[in-house]
């Protein structure tokens, strides 16, 4: 982990309300894994005052570059999306545990299931696997309210061998929830593994769909940080079985599906 | 020592610091956590988080929300217990090469009582500091910072189980905090901290329900800064003898200035490390810059210099 001051290469809008922001940071780039995350600032100032948690999309060793997809939601995120090609960027990372690998022995489907900006960190995951694959097929499931929001779709597509879309209101792919896609999935055999990264509900459909599939199945989670390296205890998620609590910057950000209770965190 | 390095070294509570600058209680967790950013001996202490006798899970989240130019916090003490605080988190910092400080709460004096014993026998710990002020739990130490009687019944009877240096740690919840002040000096305190954070609250409109899962939280960071300078002025200029840790809002050298200025010995740090890091080290090196560039010998000569006439 360390804190750099990283150079925006290049930035652009993707669908209604992202950005892509690529960063010039070698020493986070070699390090991160998917998964992770960096701790951003995002302005110099006093207000906004804390770092903002992004997943890290892409990792490029070789350019010793970051890429990010921001979706704008608030202050912070609109603050980065704003900001020219250029200007600097103080960053804190990598953090966080970032996904466990499928075994080498792995074989039949790895399932990769995003909503929205949720895409970012499996795009990431995607990529890493490609270059480990061994029996097994990456399968890509994202869905998003409509056509304006997949964002970076291809950038997942591209590392799949299949993938499939669904859009609440039918603009791509198929119309529906993108837990119906993975209930067509579940229903054939083969799934090894299950990957998922979206809003809370979904990823609690998702994480319920496996559990009676008998399907493993790990999630990415979020929930506002203030320091992302485990000290204030401020970024917790409640754990299963218990009134114990699990640090998302820490722990986390990728749980097992059956470490968390999903019944106080659908909500 | 040349003329050109200043001299940053205090005295608190019996204890040398090499410099008036510690992290805050619960802002820095057991120290390790900033080990990669931060070197823990160029610090004046290492101050870890509150201590309980058992094990507390914490409060319920979201337990952050940030406000303007500050933060609310409703952590809710979440701590392993004193046992495993004394067995597995205290040890790392054996050999951290600064003295470490242990913020203690309970629900009860008896609860102080046996965690300050328990404390006591651990080689690692170099001074307590009793948390009564913690606005995040029912009866969390704040039910003995709000009036002078309880408070100074706690710090007595933590004083009689323990030989370590006793920090008392104030909560700014009150109308006037001299009083408060006076009662833990009379009681024994060697040293006072303050401010903890300020009771506050955050509602979501969209939701329309307090955006912390524990409804009220205690703010932090910049925007508290004027209260806690005036409160450390307050107390300095009441002269009651012993040496104060001033904290609030500091993200810079000159914002600890300004604490040391109205009358603190030490200073520590919270909220700015979670945006900084390496905050502690910006603020010793900008204190070190700022007795050069003003020919002070030593950090000393200039606690409380902004009471005089
Ligand atoms: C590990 C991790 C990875 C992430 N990865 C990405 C990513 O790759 N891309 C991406 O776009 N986002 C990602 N996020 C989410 C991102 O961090 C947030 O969207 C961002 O912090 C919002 O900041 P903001 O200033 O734009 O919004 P804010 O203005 O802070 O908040 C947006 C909305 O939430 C409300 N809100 C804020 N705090 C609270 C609270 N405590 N309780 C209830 N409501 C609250 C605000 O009132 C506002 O309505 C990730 C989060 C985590 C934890
Ligand atoms: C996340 C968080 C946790 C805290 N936990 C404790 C604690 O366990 N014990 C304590 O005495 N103070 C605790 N505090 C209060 C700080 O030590 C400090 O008094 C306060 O935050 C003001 O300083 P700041 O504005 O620099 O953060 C906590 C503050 C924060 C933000
Ligand atoms: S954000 Fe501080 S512990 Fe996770």
């Amino acid at each position: 982990m360390e804190q750099v001051k990283s150079r925006i290469t290049t930035t652009h809008a993707e669908g209604a309300d992202c950005q892509v922001l690529i960063l010039a940071c070698p020493s986070i780039a070699a390090a991160t894994q998917p998964g992770q995350f960096v701790h951003v600032r995002v302005s110099e100032s006093a207000d906004p005052l804390l770092r903002r948690p992004i997943s890290v999309m892409l990792a490029d060793r070789q350019a010793g570059h970051i890429r990010l997809l921001v979706r704008k939601v608030g202050r912070g995120t609109e603050a980065l999306a704003r900001l020219p090609a250029g200007a600097t960027v103080d960053l804190l990372g990598p953090l966080g545990n970032g996904f466990p690998f499928p075994s080498a022995e792995t074989s039949g489907d790895i399932l990769l299931v995003a909503g929205g900006v949720g895409v970012a960190p499996l795009v990431f995951l995607a990529d890493t696997l490609q270059t480990h694959r061994a029996r097994f097929r990456v399968c890509g499931l994202l869905g998003g309210a409509s056509d304006e929001h997949l964002p970076v779709w291809t950038e997942l597509a591209g590392r799949c061998e299949e993938f499939h879309v669904s859009t609440e209101d039918g603009s791509a792919g198929e119309q529906g929830l993108v837990t119906e896609l993975l209930g067509e999935h579940l229903a054939q055999d083969g799934t090894a593994v299950v990957y998922t990264c979206g809003p809370r509900p979904m990823m609690a459909a998702v994480a319920q769909m496996c559990a009676e599939a008998r399907v493993p199945c790990w999630a990415s989670l979020e929930q506002w940080m203030g320091c992302g390296v485990g000290a204030c205890l401020g970024c917790v998620v409640p754990a299963a079985g218990g009134d114990d609590f699990l640090r998302v910057c820490k722990d986390g950000p990728v749980f097992a599906a059956e470490q968390l209770a999903w019944e106080a965190l659908g909500q | 020592m040349s003329a050109t390095v200043p001299d940053l070294s205090v005295e608190i509570a019996g204890l040398t610091l090499r410099n008036p600058v510690m992290p805050a209680s619960g802002t820095f967790g057991w120290g390790t956590e900033y080990a990669d950013l931060l070197e823990l001996s160029s610090l004046g202490a290492v101050v870890v988080k509150a201590t309980t006798l058992l094990p507390r899970p914490g409060n319920a989240p979201p337990r952050i929300v940030e406000t303007p130019a500050g933060m609310l916090n409703a952590i809710g003490l979440q701590n392993p217990g004193v046992d495993v605080v004394v067995r597995e988190k205290l040890p790392p910092l054996a050999d951290c090469g600064a003295p470490v400080i242990v913020n203690i709460a309970g629900e009860t004096v008896d609860d102080y009582v046996a965690v300050a014993k328990r404390l006591g026998a651990s080689p690692v710990v170099s001074a307590l500091e009793i948390n009564a002020s913690c606005p995040n739990t029912e009866r969390g130490g704040m039910q003995f910072g709000l009036e002078p009687g309880p408070l100074a019944e706690l710090v007595s009877a933590v004083r009689a189980v323990t030989s370590l240096p006793l920090i008392t740690k104030l909560s700014p919840n009150v109308t006037d905090i001299v009083p408060l002040a006076r009662a833990a000096v009379e009681a024994g305190t060697d040293a006072l901290s303050l401010i903890n954070t300020l009771l506050g609250m955050a509602i979501d409109t969209d939701r329309r329900r307090p955006k912390l899962g524990n409804v009220t939280g205690g703010l932090s960071g910049p925007a508290i800064r004027p209260v806690a300078v005036r409160m450390v002025w307050q107390v300095a200029a009441a002269g009651l003898g012993v040496p104060l840790i001033g904290m609030g809002g500091i993200m810079s050298a000159n914002d600890a200035l300004e604490f040391i200025l109205a009358g603190a010995t030490a200073v520590a740090i919270g909220t700015a490390t979670f945006v900084t890091p390496d905050t502690c080290r910006q603020v010793i090196e900008g204190l070190a810059a700022y007795c050069v560039r003003n020919g002070v010998r030593s950090i000393r000569e200039i606690v409380g210099a902004a009471h005089r006439p």
